[in-house]
């Protein structure tokens, strides 16, 4: 089974006058939650968080109004089709209820295979990230079961005389006796066997696109000496995606000349109403969906952009984030982002503003959306305005209605940890790596 | 960009180190017109920051209801931040700060509005104890002339070698001001423009901090200064910042003994609460002599964590200095120049002074833990000064102070200033010391420090007092 964490993102069109009672029911369906997690966390074990919310309706460019929506965000671990197959069977009512109030839902009774068929239809394509990667649900409690044990092993054994004095080669292995000893924590010695399979699928697409790139380079070179077709028409992918590449900068900086509109002043009432929601003390979420600036450069761009950042996903870090995911929808003109992130979002804005690498590769992005800070060449000059981005993230911030995570009590970096120690065991390490994982645990 | 020194109060470029008696006093005005008159009076009376004062100083802030006792117009009290207006008691900002439980502000002694409004601090400094009570007597025959009440009155003393109260040496770690700063070389982490702790200035973000500001036709007399891109509006903040005052009381016999029963002996003892504070009781720092105190390093303060210590073997990640200015490493960070630019931007001008008298004289540790009783009211005037409660203040004692999850720790709030509980699992009341081949977790920590009162106020510059004292409408 793979192990890749996902996102699926679902929406459908909305009466802007539907939108009051969307919310009553969603609000329910939240307040429900309370008494059910257990049994979210049973029936749909593939999915680590759910954001379900509605949209208003909302200008682009001035002039064109874009629709109410409904969204509703997953993410996941697995095969996507077991994925909507367990939501589909689980929270069929659900969906049943609040979808029927967008006449994209199909009329008369929906058996869970209609409701399987109709969330893949309405799923929209997004560049997703993941803060902890290949940790299934399942792997969430007994990776820190299995730490908190070693722990309390190690602190026991510190206590036999000559234990501190052992090489760290002997104390790993007398963790890893331990281990075996454990029926509850045996399962720590086997490996995850479809990990290595799983970082080769991450890598693909961009090994694919690497390949292409380098081919059409030593074809251009071949090209030179050799009066080849394949090599003629090969050596022209890199230049012409670099030229396509260069033309939509050039694109871009015309753009940029547009007058700066800034969003409207957001009152201290709309802040205190999405602050009022971060109560959860380890997890929350957020979700800030923009229309576009006005030109089609702009949602070209970001287009590109959203798709090349998919491409380095796999090393890419935003530290305290659990998952975020970029999207566009209604043909390109709304930017959508959520992020499940540690602790509250006047913490975690933090981590996009305070370094100047991060909030320039923030700029690649949010540049784009209305109301965020004027740039030029896309990086340089505005992005770093750092009041006007929080701003904008207010400005744009939707309250989401309904939010359920699997997990709630562990940060990015205990699971991360928690992964790292069951790692190690088990692993040829020398006594400096060692000493190394020790401080994991 | 020259600091304007004789508009700002002197708190902001000093501490007034030379006068050793201090007290502060929390009023509340009773008449519009009294208030403003007493105002006026006290105008001439506050230090710039282009005097050093050998006798006296006196400098005061205003809190949010009392700018509204001034009467000032809802477009002007708008204009000021939104954590100053809602205030430190305001149940989200409670949520934030972590006051809950024993922190909880129905158990302060002041700061909740129901053991009285606050509506102006005065904070007076004067060379000893016995001109501090006369300049007092004058203060509260003033007060009481213009009939503004005083509500609390909170001494301060300054102690044994610039110690706290659990004995160690404190206020060793201070921003400085780039703009004052004419000998120091200016270093990320180190120097600081002044715009991160008076408005009007540009801070690190290379901008201007949101300052409060006042519509042109409410200052006839033209008092405040034109904000730079907007000729119709006033700068009511400019040379002005924000002022945080919690006042934290100090268990120290708890301290100390928890410590002895964690630690077994004396000096065990003293390493472990070394390692909460992440510095020996003499200011040595734990990342420059993790085994021993050294006197040649005492006033040390130009180390990194990064280069030397990142995994904490030295001085722990949960350690109080580690938490309150990570300097340049943070566990989620991939490098120290994203970890230095982040920490850098939750700096606080810290100003505040101890209170109560010291356990034993020279707060040497060794003695404290003698003592057995510690019924008498001590603790610390925590006071900062900062453009941005939320960015700065509030960041730090919301993600570094009291977030258990800090730096992949999981259970861990400061084990010196958090707040320390058990709730239904929910953990925040331990602390890991990192060692080989197991760290140390010392489990059940009770709080240290508990808060007695506390309030966001506005620090004003003169002219801005001028303007308050002058507006009428």
């Amino acid at each position: 089974m793979s192990t890749i964490h996902r996102g699926l993102t679902v929406t459908v069109t909305v009466a802007q006058e539907k939108l009051e009672e969307v919310n009553v029911l969603l609000e329910s369906l939240r307040e429900e939650l309370v008494t059910r997690r257990r049994l979210y966390q049973e029936k749909i074990p593939s999915t680590f968080f759910i954001s379900w919310l509605t949209l208003p309706a909302q200008k682009y460019a001035a002039e064109e109004l874009l629709p109410a929506r409904i969204i509703l965000l997953t993410s996941y671990v697995g095969r996507r089709n077991n994925h909507i197959q367990e939501l589909a069977v689980f929270l069929s009512d659900q969906i049943d209820k609040v979808f029927s109030f967008s006449e994209e839902y199909p009329a008369g009774e929906m058996d869970e295979q209609s409701i399987v068929r109709f969330l893949k239809r309405k799923s929209i394509p997004q560049t997703f990230y993941s803060g902890f990667k290949f940790i299934r649900t399942e792997d969430v409690a007994h990776e820190r079961l299995l730490k908190a044990a070693i722990f309390d092993f190690l602190t026991r054994q510190k206590q036999e005389a000559g234990f501190v004095q052992q090489s760290p080669l002997q104390i790993k292995e007398k963790i890893e006796a331990f281990v075996n000893s454990r029926d509850d924590l045996r399962e720590a010695s086997k490996r995850i066997s479809s990990l290595q399979k799983d970082k080769v699928a991450m890598l693909v697409p961009l090994g694919i696109f690497g390949v292409v790139m380098l081919t059409s380079l030593v074809f251009l070179v071949l090209g030179i000496f050799w009066d080849s077709i394949v090599f003629q028409i090969g050596a022209w992918i890199l230049p012409v995606f670099l030229f396509i590449l260069a033309g939509l900068f050039v694109w871009l900086r015309i753009n940029e000349n547009n007058p700066h509109i800034a969003n409207e002043e957001v009152s201290d009432d709309w802040i205190r109403e999405i602050v009022l929601r971060e109560r959860n003390r380890v997890v929350n979420e957020m979700t800030v969906i923009a229309p576009l600036k006005k030109g089609l450069v702009r949602r070209v761009f970001l287009a590109v952009t959203l798709r090349l950042i998919s491409l380095v996903g796999y090393f890419a870090y935003i530290p305290t984030v659990h998952t975020a995911r970029w999207l566009q929808m209604d043909r390109g003109k709304r930017l959508v982002f959520i992020a499940n992130f540690d602790n509250i979002s006047e913490a975690y804005a933090h981590d996009f503003v305070d370094s100047d690498n991060r909030s320039r590769n923030m700029a690649v992005i949010f540049s784009h959306a209305a109301g965020f800070p004027a740039t030029k060449w896309l990086v340089k000059k505005g992005y770093n305005h750092r009041s006007e981005y929080m701003k904008g993230v207010r400005a744009h911030q939707k309250i989401t209605q309904f939010w359920y995570a699997f997990n709630t009590d562990l940060s990015v970096e205990n699971l991360k940890t928690n992964r790292k120690v069951k790692e190690g065991l088990f692993k040829k390490m020398e006594d400096k790596e060692i000493r190394q994982w020790l401080l994991n645990i | 960009m020259e600091l304007e020194l004789n508009d700002i109060q002197g708190l902001l470029v000093r501490g007034f180190g030379n006068l050793q008696g201090a007290q502060y006093m929390l009023f509340r005005f009773t008449t519009k017109d009294g208030a403003r008159s007493y105002l006026k009076e006290l105008l001439p009376l506050i230090t710039n920051a282009a005097e050093k004062p050998p006798e006296q100083a006196l400098q005061i802030a205003l809190s949010f209801d009392g700018l509204k006792f001034l009467g000032l117009p809802s477009k002007v009290l708008n204009s000021f931040s939104r954590e100053f207006k809602e205030g430190m008691t305001d149940s989200h900002r409670r949520f934030i700060l972590g006051d809950s439980g024993e922190n909880d502000p129905s158990h302060w002694h002041w700061g909740d509005n129901l053991k009285g409004e606050i509506h102006l601090l005065l904070m007076l400094y004067s060379k000893d104890a016995e001109t501090l009570k006369a300049a007092l007597t004058q203060e509260l025959g003033r007060a009481e002339r213009f009939g503004v009440d005083l509500l609390h009155s909170l001494p301060t003393g300054m102690l044994h070698q610039h110690k706290e109260h659990f004995g160690f040496r404190d206020d060793l770690s201070r921003p400085i001001i780039e703009e004052l700063a004419k000998e120091v070389e200016k270093k990320t982490g180190m120097t600081f423009p002044a715009g991160e702790f008076i408005l009007g200035y540009k801070n690190l973000y290379d901008e201007l901090a949101p300052s409060p500001t006042v519509p042109a036709v409410e200052d006839q007399q033209a008092i405040l200064p034109s904000l730079a891109q907007d000729g119709t509006t006033r700068d009511l903040g400019k040379n002005g910042t924000y002022l945080v005052f919690r006042q934290m009381h100090q268990e120290v016999c708890k301290f100390w003994t928890f410590l002895l029963g964690k630690g077994k002996s004396r000096e065990e003892a003293i390493r472990l609460g070394s390692k909460m504070v992440g510095r020996w009781p003499d200011g040595t720092a734990l990342t420059l002599s993790p085994y021993r105190n050294d006197p040649e390093l005492e006033e040390r303060n130009d180390f990194g964590y990064w280069d030397t210590d990142k995994d904490g073997l030295k001085c722990p990640i949960g350690a109080h200095i580690r938490r309150t200015n990570p300097r340049d490493h943070l566990v989620t960070e991939k490098t120290k120049i994203d970890s230095t630019q982040m920490a850098s931007k939750h700096r606080m001008l810290r100003k505040g002074r101890p209170y109560g008298a010291p356990l034993t004289a020279d707060l040497e540790p060794q003695k404290i833990m003698d003592m057995v009783t510690d019924d008498k009211e001590r603790g610390l005037h925590f006071i900062c000064l900062v453009t941005d409660i939320r960015r700065q203040f509030e960041f730090v004692q919301n993600n570094w102070v009291n977030f258990p999850k800090f730096g992949g720790l999981e259970h861990d709030a400061d084990p010196i200033v958090g707040n320390h509980y058990d709730d239904k699992g929910f953990k925040t009341d331990e602390f890991c010391i990192p060692g080989y081949p197991v760290k140390e977790r010392l489990t059940g920590l009770p709080n240290f420090t508990v808060i007695r009162g506390g309030s966001y106020f506005f620090f004003p510059g003169l002219k801005a007092i001028k303007f308050l004292a002058h507006y009428e409408k």
